[in-house]
């Protein structure tokens, strides 16, 4: 029971941070938060991850429930990654920005 | 349309690190009419001094960004100064500054907004067969993405109205550039003309070129940028 309650808060947590990244990155977002429902059904409903899992050839409801885990990593870091070049995009505008503001002054100096 | 356009056709030079090649690109460009823009990608040598002893309108990126990052730079520098013609030029030697001309006719005779240069219809000379190849995949990769039937799609020899311009928005700052110019070439739905043009390979122009993982690198640059506003 305790682990399921563990479990349960930090897949509300990814839910809760997916839906924040939604505005910025949704494809990302709504993937994550799907795949973290599913895996708050699975942490209350482990019979259903055994079947689950039996059916698909993976063997047990907890190999499955890990899986789920290593896809929800991977989306974080490609959220990162995202949000990454989000600030390189930021930093760009503003390098931009102060190279075409030296060499207008520079003009007009000449 | 000739040498003495005056300041109507802007000449946009993204230079990383080209002190010793910068100045005989730059004296050919000057000779020739036209403004030139040097781009300075936050180059680590004099690229941005000798390009300005040289006559070059000298815009300096803070860090180096990438050439898409400084081509987008040149565009926005050249349209706010009054630029009606923009056209894109490497900085390594490898493009002929007479091919301008031609670029910028094929503008005019076929009422297109954006001229591309093709080495494939054109020619080339010391192309490595690893590049051809290279290059072959990847304009097969453009034309099933884009639509746009074109002979060659990572050629940095463009030229532009400032219509056209407009529409040029690069979010890619590195090499991923030139397959994301094309394809807002084909969303803006304005007309585009391919004209051949002759690439020279040298020694120093291949060793700046692209390889194998750079190719793979602007695949997933272009596809994370799907991902995402």
């Amino acid at each position: 029971m305790i682990a399921q309650i563990v479990l349960s808060m930090l897949l509300g947590g990814i839910i809760i941070y997916a839906w924040s990244e939604c505005a910025r990155a949704p494809i990302i977002g709504l993937v994550s938060m799907f795949t973290a429902a599913i895996g708050v059904y699975f942490v209350w409903f482990p019979s259903e991850a055994s079947s689950l899992a039996a059916r698909v050839g993976i063997g047990r409801g907890v190999d499955l429930f890990l899986y789920i885990w290593v896809v929800i990593s991977l989306l974080v870091m490609l959220n990162l990654h995202l949000k990454l070049r989000a600030q390189l995009e930021l930093i760009t505008v503003l390098a931009r920005e102060i190279a075409i503001a030296g060499a207008d002054s520079q003009s007009r100096t000449k | 349309m000739g040498p003495k356009t005056d300041k109507s056709v802007w000449v946009i030079v993204p230079a990383y690190n080209e002190a010793p090649a910068i100045v005989p690109v730059v004296n050919d460009l000057i000779r020739r009419g036209y403004v030139v823009a040097v781009v300075d990608d936050g180059s680590g040598d004099d690229t941005a001094v000798r390009a300005r002893q040289g006559g070059a309108v000298v815009i300096a990126h803070p860090v180096n960004l990438g050439q898409g990052a400084a081509l987008q730079t040149g565009i926005r520098f050249a349209l706010r100064h009054g630029a009606q013609f923009i056209v894109t030029f490497d900085a390594d030697g490898q493009h002929r500054a007479g091919d301008i001309k031609n670029l910028l006719g094929a503008l005019e005779a076929h009422r297109a907004d954006f001229a591309l240069g093709s080495r494939f219809l054109g020619s080339t000379v010391g192309m490595p067969a690893s590049r051809r190849l290279l290059l072959r995949v990847a304009t097969w990769f453009t034309r099933l993405t884009t639509g746009m039937q074109i002979s060659d799609t990572h050629n940095g020899l463009r030229a532009m109205t400032r219509r056209g311009a407009t529409y040029i928005a690069l979010r890619q700052n590195r090499m991923a550039h030139a397959s994301e110019l094309l394809h807002e070439v084909a969303q803006s739905g304005l007309g585009y003309v391919e004209v051949p043009v002759t690439i020279e390979y040298s020694p120093y122009s291949l060793a700046k070129g692209q390889s194998v993982a750079n190719s793979l690198r602007i695949l997933l640059d272009l596809s994370t940028q799907r991902l995402h506003r």
